[in-house]
């Protein structure tokens, strides 16, 4: 085992993802955060809005209970079109989102925390963001797509 | 607040114990409680050695620097790639950090120790076994350790021994200066990158995990850029520079800029006097403080040899800049023009070596310079995620403080590997910057949660030292 901060994956957070992966589109995202006790990772909310700036607007205000910017992890559901007619595509992407304004503590634990949770859900795709020019539109499908879409 | 006073943040099976965290490195040694921003011992991890009335004495932290004891010679415990060499005397070096500013000593319980037993006459205590279980300094501590991510099984294994048998510590980690200096700027991926004194490094980690083949390193870290500075001193003009340490200075006149120094040196009979190793440490001293007031990183773009684009030689506008003086302890003043920019130069381009006979540092080759070793880190990784390193720079380690230095690294980055994502983060506070790998496992050590990875002293019992490299990887 690499080195970890030990920090315990809500069971709630892997029954849902999978729900939320098999929902073909109903659920757009799902964020995750710490529990205020710093024990385990859990859900923070997920939503269904079509429109990725609402999730990205969301994602990027999270604040900690001092009002400080917040890391957060998230799920999104990207969709694609292949190009020539094969239609489209659909990939989640798991995003750690750590402003470098966090508290230093809290980045510690996302980032220590992060490859445990990656592991439980088991997304196609990851993306590291601490601005948020970081996971514009056209990135996120870039790297979702492995290369097929954006950018 | 008293130092020696633990927080009461952590906890450890369900008991209230602070962690102490461990990370030595080749000039200094930072020690302190889990939770804590900063480490609240820090000592040089140098010893001096002396002898007094046929005995021979060894002291250690900053006492080796107060008095210059007749024979007092100074001697460092690793070796210059960050290895330790002497186990014996690593062991105690590290021991002072913690037992001097943090556990102290330990006595036995005062009412098991047998001292204050009422004692039929004429019989003394036998029971000493349990007394010296009680002594051991790190008896009731788990230890979080860091190490390069060049540490070979050996010294992971002879280091878990001594955390687990000579210091009795119930628990114990190893952890790696990269993984955790990236993980304390919020990073899993990162491209490490750590100017120490005895090393420059460079670091793939991914998904909190080292990659190996791509690690790198080299000897171009402080203590040779000392060695340029000292280049630089002999060769100055219009005559050349000794640094007089203050033990041998009585007093001092204010002389001008470029004058001789006025000073009224001590001297030592030569049975009186110490180790020419003693000297060269306080030396070292008025080097760093150089380091820190002088000494500039050429900014880029391009070498400090280039010419610029509108034909000016770099060299030309670093003269222009204004010089920076430095006051030297006999006195003796200079103001230090575009020579402060060439002492450090070498980093980024072996060919600016200021050459010197007596420095015991080899000319550099191209592959040890900075952007080689990045070069190499990012060849020995796999394709698909150079990427992400680079738009995930981390820069730590004390070197990395001196002027200039995350600029110019940020010019060589973007010309070597043109992309629009490479996106060095270097912490502004240095405190941070100088301790990251230490901050990172302060933290770690302090939750609640890390206790599934400490090693307990039952598992090292039932598996021996190889279990460390099976759990700490």
């Amino acid at each position: 085992m690499s080195l970890n901060s030990g920090v315990s994956i809500n069971d709630e957070c892997v029954t849902s993802y999978k729900e939320f992966s098999l929902s073909r589109g109903k659920t757009k995202y799902m964020i995750f955060k710490l529990s205020d006790d710093k024990s385990e990772i859990v859900i923070d909310e997920s939503g269904g809005e079509k429109d990725y700036e609402v999730f990205r607007n969301k994602l990027c205000d999270a604040k900690d209970s001092k009002g400080r910017p917040a890391p957060r992890y998230a799920v999104y559901d990207v969709e694609y079109e292949l190009g020539g007619g094969e239609g489209k595509r659909n990939k989640i992407i798991f995003i750690s989102w750590v402003p470098e304004e966090s508290d230093r503590m809290l980045r510690m634990i996302y980032a220590s925390t992060r490859e445990g949770l990656k592991t439980a859900l088991g997304p196609a795709a990851s993306i590291h963001a601490d601005e948020k020019g970081d996971i514009e539109w056209n990135t996120v499908l870039y790297e979702a797509s492995g290369g097929k879409a954006g950018k | 607040m008293n130092p020696s006073i633990p927080p009461s943040t952590a906890e450890y099976g369900g008991d209230e114990v602070s962690a102490i965290v461990l990370d030595p490195g080749f000039s200094t040694v930072r020690a302190g409680f889990a939770g804590e921003d900063t480490p609240k011992s820090l000592i040089p991890s140098y010893y001096g050695k002396y002898t007094y009335e046929g005995e021979e004495k060894i002291i250690f932290g900053d006492d080796i620097y107060v008095t210059p004891r007749p024979g007092l010679s100074i001697h460092n415990p690793m070796g210059r790639d960050g290895i330790v060499e002497d186990w014996d005397m690593a062991e105690k070096v590290w021991e002072y950090s913690f037992t001097s500013r943090l556990t102290g000593s330990k006595p036995g319980n005062p009412l098991q120790n047998g001292l204050n037993d009422a004692l039929p006459d004429g019989e003394l205590p036998t029971e000493m076994e349990g007394i010296e279980a009680e002594e051991k300094p790190l008896a009731d501590s788990p230890l979080l350790m860091t190490e390069s991510g060049w540490n070979p099984s050996k010294a992971r294994e002879k280091t878990i021994e001594i955390a687990m048998e000579n210091w009795g510590s119930p628990a114990f980690y190893l952890g790696r200066n990269g993984v955790l200096a990236a993980f304390a700027s919020g990073k899993a991926s990162a491209l490490v990158i750590d100017v120490g004194a005895s090393n420059i490094s460079v670091t793939p980690v991914h998904d909190g995990m080292i990659l190996k083949r791509g690690v790198q390193h080299s000897p171009l870290g402080g203590d040779y850029i000392s060695s340029q500075i000292r280049a630089l001193f002999k060769a100055n003009s219009p005559q050349p520079i000794t640094i007089t340490p203050h033990y041998l200075i009585s007093s001092k006149t204010s002389v001008d800029a470029g004058q001789p120094p006025q000073a009224v040196y001590k001297t030592f009979a030569p049975e009186k006097a110490p180790h020419e190793s003693y000297r060269a440490l306080l030396e070292e001293r008025t080097l760093s403080e150089f380091k820190e007031c002088v000494v500039q990183v050429w900014p880029g773009p391009n070498r400090l040899t280039a010419t610029g684009p509108n034909g000016i030689p770099n060299e030309e506008i670093a003269r222009s800049s204004p010089g920076r003086p430095f006051e030297f302890p006999d006195g003796y003043n200079q103001v230090f023009g575009v020579e402060r920019y060439r002492v450090v130069e070498s980093l980024f381009d072996a060919k600016a070596h200021i050459p010197d006979s007596e420095s015991p540092f080899p000319a550099p080759t191209p592959a040890q310079t900075l952007p080689e070793l990045i070069k190499s880190a990012l060849n020995g990784v796999d394709v698909d995620i150079r990427p992400h390193l680079l738009a995930n720079v981390v820069v730590t380690g004390a070197s990395s403080l001196l002027y200039g230095f995350t600029d110019r690294l940020n010019q060589e980055l973007l010309q070597n590997f043109p992309s629009p994502r490479v996106r060095i983060s270097a912490p502004g506070n240095t405190t941070e910057r100088r301790f990251g790998s230490w901050v990172g496992a302060s933290i770690l050590a302090s939750l609640g949660s890390f206790h599934q990875m400490w090693i307990s002293k039952k598992e090292y019992e039932e598996h021996g030292p190889s279990i460390v490299d099976k759990r700490c990887k």
